[in-house]
C-alpha cells in the first residue's frame, strides 16, 4: 500500500506541476503598443480610431486600420484577411499579433460586439431609438 | 397587466418550489407519504406556473410589444415566426426558463420512475437547483438587492438612467432591436433546447448521488441512475454535435471546434459525465468504486454550474465571441456555484468513513482497473480543459490580466491524454468480457494489434505523415477502432443490445482519426500567382509600402467574372456572377462559383456562398456584410468558401458613402463634368460600359395617349439592362418621337434614369433608316469596362466526414446503453 500511495502522489505532483507550469507559458497578460514591441502573440485591447483612413487594400490583399489602446497609444493595425464581419460595430478591439517598425501586424482579431448575444449598454439603446423615433 | 402577471407567476413557482422543497425534505426524513403527496402538487403547480410564465413571454414576443426589455432586445417586428419563437430562448433570462421546463418535465419522470428510499431526496434535491435557476429570473428587488433579472422588466425598469425614459417613462419604441442575423439560423431552434435538456438531465446524477450519500445506500443508486447519465450524455453530445455543425457550415468560424469558452462549457460536463458513467458501470457490476461514482456524478453537475456562471457572468466577454454580458447575476451565480459545490462535497466528505472501501486491490489486468483508469483520464481531460476555459480567473496566479490561454495549450495536453484513453478502451473492453491474464490478453490481442500496425502504415503512406506523434496517435486510433470491432463482432452473437460501449469506443477511435485528418491537413486552395506570392514572402523577398519585410502570408483568391483560375493543379474554378435574393434578407447575394476538375474529367459542381446586408446594424451611411459559407462535403474532403469581399460588395458601401454625405439642399456642383457617351445598337446588340450590359431586343410600340397631337413620329426602343455577372435584368423603354410645332419637325425624346443610379440616364437619340439601329445618349456612367470579381477565402478539409460518422456512432452507441440499462431497470420493477 505504501509504495503505491507514493508513486501515486508523485504522479499527481507531477502532472499537476507541469499542467501549471504549461499552462502558465500559454496565458500573457492584455498590453499597450508600447509594451508590444519585441513580444511575439501580444494581445492588445483597445478602440478602433474611426477618425483615420481605414478599409482593404486589394493590391496588398490586407485590411488596415488604426487603434487606439487603453493607455491612448494609436498605432495602425494590419490584419492579412478581409474585413471581418461586425468590424465597425465593435466597441472592442483585442488584436494578437506583434509590433514591427511601429505597425502592429495582427494574426488574430476578436471583436466584442455589443448586439452578438449581449445586452445593449444604454448609449447604443439611445442612437437605436433616436434614428427610429 | 402582463408583465404584473408574469413576475407573479414566475415567483409563484418559486414560491412552490420552496415549499415543494420542505416537503421533500420532511418525505426523505421521516417517509411520511402525505408530505409526498402535497410535494408532487407543488411541484407541478410550480410547472403550471412556470407554463403560464412562459405562455406570457411567448405571448408578449409573438405580438411585439416592444414596451417590455426582453422583446425590445431580442426581436423586431419583422422577424419570422419561427425566429420568433427562438427569440424565446435567445437571451439569458427566456434560457434560463427553457432550463427548467425541461428540468420539470424531469421531475416528473423521476416521480414516476424512482423507488423508496431514493425517490424524496432526488426530487430534493432536483428542486432545490430548480429554487435556484428560478431565482435568477425572479426580478424581486429586496432593498438594495435585486433577485434576479425578470424576463418581464420593462425597458424603464431596465434602463432607469436612459435620458429619454426619464422625460417620457412610457416610451414604447416603434420597433425591437431584432434577432443577431447570425442566429436567424435554423440551428438556432434546435440547437439551445437540446443543450438545456442536456444541462437539466445531468442534475438527475447529482441528484442520485446525493440522495445514495443521504440514505447511506451507496450501492443500488447507480442502477436507476445510469439511463439518465447516458441520457443527459448523449443531449449534450447531440448540442455539441449541432453546435459544431452550425459554426461549420453557416456561421463562418472555418471549422467545427475552436477550443471556445462557450464551447468548452458543454464538453467538459460531458466529459465528467461520461467518467461517471465509467465508475457507475463497474459499481453496478462488481459493488467497487462508490465513492468514484459519487464524486464523478457531483462533480458533472457542478460542471455545469461553473461554465454557466463562465459564460453568463460577463467573465469571459474578453476572450469568447459569444459569452454574454453579466445580467447583475454574477452574485447569484457565485451562490448557486458554492452552495451546489459544498452541498455535494461536504455531504460526501461527511460520510467520507461509511462509504465502502475496497477489501482488496483490482489487480492492473482487471475490468475494475481498466475501467476506473479509463474515468480518470476522462476526468483529466475535464481538468485540463477547465483550467483553460478559467484563464481569466486561476491564470491571475501567473500574470496580472491573462489572456486566454493558446489554443496549442489544449491541442498539446489533450492529443496524448487521447492517445492513452484511445489505447485502454481495448484494453477495457477485452477484459469487461472475459477474464484474461497477461498471457492470453496477448494472444487474443495479436491479430487487432497486426491489423492495426498494417492500416496505420497504410495511412502514413496515403497521407504522408512525417510527424512521429502523428504516427503515434494514428496507431492508437486504428487500434481503438480494430480492437472494439473485433469485441463487438463477439458480442452481437451473444446479444446484440451489448454492443454499447464497444460501438462508443469504435467511435471514439473514428472521432480521432477525423480529428487529426481534417485539423493537421487543412488546406487553403490558392492559384499559383498567389503560391509563388507567398513563396516569395517566406524567402523574405517582400516589403510592403513603407519598406518593411511582409511577413503575413495571403490566404484567398481573387476572381474576376468568367475568367477561371486553376487551383492547386486540381481544380478550374470560375465566377460565375450572382443572383440578388430579397426573401430571407434584403440585399442577400448568392454568387455562384463553379469548380471543374483541371484535366477536364470528372464531376463539375457549382457553390453557392451568400453574402448579405446586417439588419440589425447596418445604417444608411454604413452596411455591415455578414458572410455565409458554402460547403460541398465529400468522403474524402469537403470544399468550404466564402465571399470575404466583391465589386458588388464594394459598389454598395460606395453608395451608401455617397448618399451619406449628400445632403439634400446642397446643390451638387459637378453637374459639368458629368461623362456623356454615345453608342450605337443594332437589334439584338449587347454593349458593355461600367458595371453594365445594355442589350437592345427590339422597338415596341408608343401608346397614342402619351403623346402630343402633333406627334409624326414616336418609337420606343426595347432595352434590357442588366449589372454584369446578375442574372437579374431591367427594361428600360426610352422614347423617341418627332413632332410638328410652328411649322418646324422637333425632336422629343426625354432620358430615362437607370435604376439605383440617381444621376445616370439613358436617351434615345436617333435611329438610323439603313439598317434599324438606334443611337443612345448614356449620362453619367463611365465608358470604361469594369471588372467584376470576388474574393474568395476556399480551403479544402479533409475527412470532416469522418468526425461526424465518430459523432455519430458515438450517440449511437450511448443509446444502445440507454435501452440496455433501462430495460433492466424496467423489469426490476
Amino acid at each position: 500500500m505504501k509504495p503505491k500511495l507514493i508513486i501515486g502522489i508523485i504522479a499527481i505532483v507531477g502532472f499537476t506541476s507541469l499542467l501549471m507550469y504549461n499552462f502558465g507559458n500559454s496565458i500573457s497578460t492584455y498590453v499597450n503598443f508600447e509594451q508590444a514591441s519585441g513580444m511575439e502573440g501580444a494581445h492588445v485591447v483597445g478602440k478602433w480610431d474611426d477618425s483615420q483612413k481605414y478599409g482593404f487594400s486589394m493590391e496588398t490583399k490586407q485590411f488596415s486600420f488604426y487603434m487606439e489602446d487603453e493607455d491612448g497609444n494609436v498605432r495602425r493595425v494590419i490584419y492579412p484577411k478581409p474585413k471581418p464581419n461586425n468590424f465597425e460595430e465593435a466597441d472592442q478591439l483585442v488584436v494578437i499579433g506583434e509590433m514591427q517598425n511601429g505597425v502592429f501586424y495582427a494574426n488574430d482579431m476578436l471583436m466584442k460586439c455589443p448586439s452578438k448575444y449581449n445586452n445593449a449598454d444604454e448609449a447604443e439603446f439611445e442612437q437605436a431609438t433616436a434614428a427610429k423615433s | 397587466m402582463i408583465g404584473f402577471l408574469g413576475d407573479l407567476f414566475v415567483n409563484a413557482a418559486l414560491v412552490s418550489a420552496i415549499l415543494a422543497a420542505i416537503g421533500y425534505y420532511f418525505f426523505a426524513q421521516n417517509d411520511t407519504y402525505k408530505h409526498f403527496k402535497i410535494s408532487n402538487w407543488l411541484f407541478g403547480l410550480q410547472g403550471l406556473f412556470l407554463l403560464a410564465a412562459s405562455g406570457l413571454l411567448l405571448y408578449i414576443i409573438l405580438t411585439h410589444q416592444f414596451n417590455f426589455y426582453y422583446v425590445y432586445n431580442y426581436t423586431s417586428s419583422n422577424l419570422q415566426i419561427k425566429y420568433l419563437i427562438s427569440a424565446f430562448w435567445g437571451g439569458q433570462e427566456g434560457s434560463f426558463m427553457v432550463w427548467i421546463l425541461f428540468s420539470i418535465l424531469i421531475g416528473f419522470g423521476l416521480m414516476k420512475w424512482t423507488r423508496d428510499p431514493y425517490r424524496g431526496p432526488v426530487l430534493f434535491f432536483l428542486t432545490l437547483t430548480q429554487i435556484f435557476l428560478l431565482s435568477m429570473i425572479s426580478g424581486i428587488s429586496i432593498g438594495d438587492f435585486q433577485l434576479g433579472a425578470s424576463p418581464f422588466r420593462s425597458l424603464a425598469e431596465a434602463m432607469p438612467n436612459a435620458p429619454f425614459l426619464q422625460s417620457n417613462p412610457d416610451f414604447v419604441p416603434q420597433d425591437g432591436k431584432g434577432l443577431n442575423d447570425l442566429l436567424k439560423s435554423p440551428w438556432m431552434m434546435i440547437h439551445p433546447p437540446i443543450l438545456f435538456t442536456g444541462f437539466a438531465m445531468m442534475t438527475v446524477p447529482y441528484c442520485f448521488a446525493m440522495a445514495a450519500l443521504w440514505k447511506r445506500k451507496y450501492n443500488e443508486w447507480v442502477t436507476p441512475a445510469l439511463p439518465w447519465t447516458l441520457g443527459a450524455n448523449v443531449a449534450l453530445l447531440t448540442a455539441i454535435f449541432l453546435g459544431g455543425y452550425w459554426a461549420y457550415v453557416t456561421l463562418s468560424f472555418g471549422g467545427y471546434w475552436a477550443w471556445d469558452p462557450v464551447e468548452n462549457a458543454s464538453f467538459v460536463p460531458w466529459l465528467l459525465g461520461t467518467a461517471g458513467i465509467h465508475a457507475m458501470i463497474i459499481q453496478r457490476k462488481s459493488s467497487t468504486s462508490q465513492k468514484a461514482s459519487i464524486i464523478f456524478a457531483i462533480l458533472a453537475y457542478v460542471a455545469i454550474v461553473y461554465e454557466t456562471f463562465l459564460t453568463r457572468s460577463g467573465i469571459l466577454s474578453d476572450s469568447s465571441v459569444h459569452s454574454f454580458v453579466d445580467l447583475g447575476l454574477y452574485n447569484q451565480l457565485v451562490a448557486f456555484m458554492a452552495a451546489v459545490t459544498i452541498i455535494g462535497l461536504g455531504l460526501f466528505v461527511y460520510r467520507y468513513k461509511e462509504l465502502p472501501s475496497q477489501e482488496k486491490e483490482s489487480k492492473l489486468l482487471s475490468r475494475e482497473f481498466m475501467t476506473f483508469a479509463g474515468a480518470m483520464v476522462l476526468f483529466l481531460l475535464g481538468l485540463v480543459i477547465i483550467l483553460g476555459t478559467s484563464s481569466p480567473i486561476i491564470g491571475r496566479l501567473f500574470v496580472e490580466n491573462p489572456t486566454p490561454p493558446e489554443v496549442s495549450f489544449y491541442n498539446e495536453w489533450t492529443m496524448p491524454l487521447a492517445i492513452i484513453a484511445a489505447i485502454m478502451t481495448v484494453l477495457g473492453q477485452f477484459l469487461f468480457w472475459k477474464r484474461q491474464d497477461a498471457e492470453s490478453l496477448a494472444a487474443d490481442l495479436l491479430w487487432p494489434v497486426a491489423i492495426s500496425c498494417a492500416l496505420t502504415l497504410a495511412t502514413i503512406i496515403i497521407g504522408d505523415v512525417r510527424n512521429l506523434y502523428y504516427m503515434v496517435y494514428l496507431l492508437a486510433a486504428w487500434f481503438a477502432v480494430v480492437g472494439n470491432s473485433v469485441v463487438m463482432y463477439r458480442l452481437i452473437h451473444r446479444n446484440p443490445m451489448l454492443i454499447g460501449g464497444t460501438l462508443t469506443h469504435i467511435g471514439f477511435g473514428i472521432l480521432l482519426l477525423g480529428i487529426l485528418a481534417s485539423s493537421a491537413y487543412n488546406e487553403m486552395l490558392l492559384d499559383e500567382s498567389v503560391k509563388n506570392y507567398n513563396a516569395a514572402i517566406e524567402r523574405g523577398e517582400v516589403t510592403d509600402e513603407q519598406g518593411f519585410q511582409k511577413t503575413q502570408k495571403v490566404e484567398f483568391l481573387e476572381l474576376n467574372l468568367d475568367q477561371p483560375k486553376i487551383l492547386d493543379d486540381r481544380y478550374k474554378v470560375t465566377y460565375e456572377g450572382y443572383t440578388l435574393k430579397n426573401q430571407e434578407r434584403p440585399g442577400q447575394q448568392q454568387y455562384r462559383i463553379k469548380f471543374e476538375p483541371a484535366d477536364g474529367e470528372g464531376e463539375q459542381f457549382v457553390l453557392s456562398p451568400q453574402v448579405y446586408p446586417m439588419l440589425s446594424s447596418s445604417s444608411q451611411s454604413e452596411i455591415q456584410w455578414s458572410v455565409d459559407p458554402d460547403v460541398r462535403t465529400g468522403w474524402m474532403s469537403d470544399i468550404y468558401l466564402y465571399v470575404a469581399g466583391s465589386s458588388y460588395v464594394e459598389r454598395k458601401n460606395e453608395q451608401a458613402k455617397e448618399s451619406a454625405e449628400k445632403r439634400p439642399g446642397l446643390a451638387s456642383t459637378e453637374d459639368d463634368s458629368i461623362a456623356v457617351q454615345e453608342v450605337s445598337l443594332s437589334r439584338g446588340e449587347t454593349v458593355k460600359f461600367d458595371i453594365f450590359d445594355l442589350t437592345f431586343n427590339d422597338y415596341s410600340e408608343v401608346d397614342d395617349q402619351q403623346l402630343r397631337d402633333s406627334t409624326l413620329v414616336a418609337i420606343r426602343a426595347n432595352l434590357e439592362l442588366s449589372e454584369r455577372g446578375s442574372d437579374s435584368s431591367v427594361p428600360i423603354r426610352p422614347l423617341f418621337s418627332i413632332y410638328l410645332q410652328d411649322d418646324e419637325n422637333w425632336t422629343y425624346a426625354p432620358p430615362v434614369a437607370i435604376p439605383g443610379y440617381e444621376d445616370a440616364s439613358i436617351q434615345f437619340t436617333s435611329v438610323d433608316p439603313s439598317n434599324g439601329g438606334i443611337d443612345l445618349k448614356i449620362r453619367g456612367i463611365e465608358s470604361k469596362i469594369q471588372e467584376q470579381w470576388v474574393l474568395l477565402v476556399a480551403e479544402e478539409k479533409p475527412f470532416i466526414s469522418v468526425v461526424w460518422l465518430g459523432t455519430f456512432l458515438l450517440m449511437a452507441g450511448f443509446s444502445v446503453s440507454i435501452f440496455r440499462h433501462w430495460d433492466r431497470e424496467r423489469k426490476k420493477s
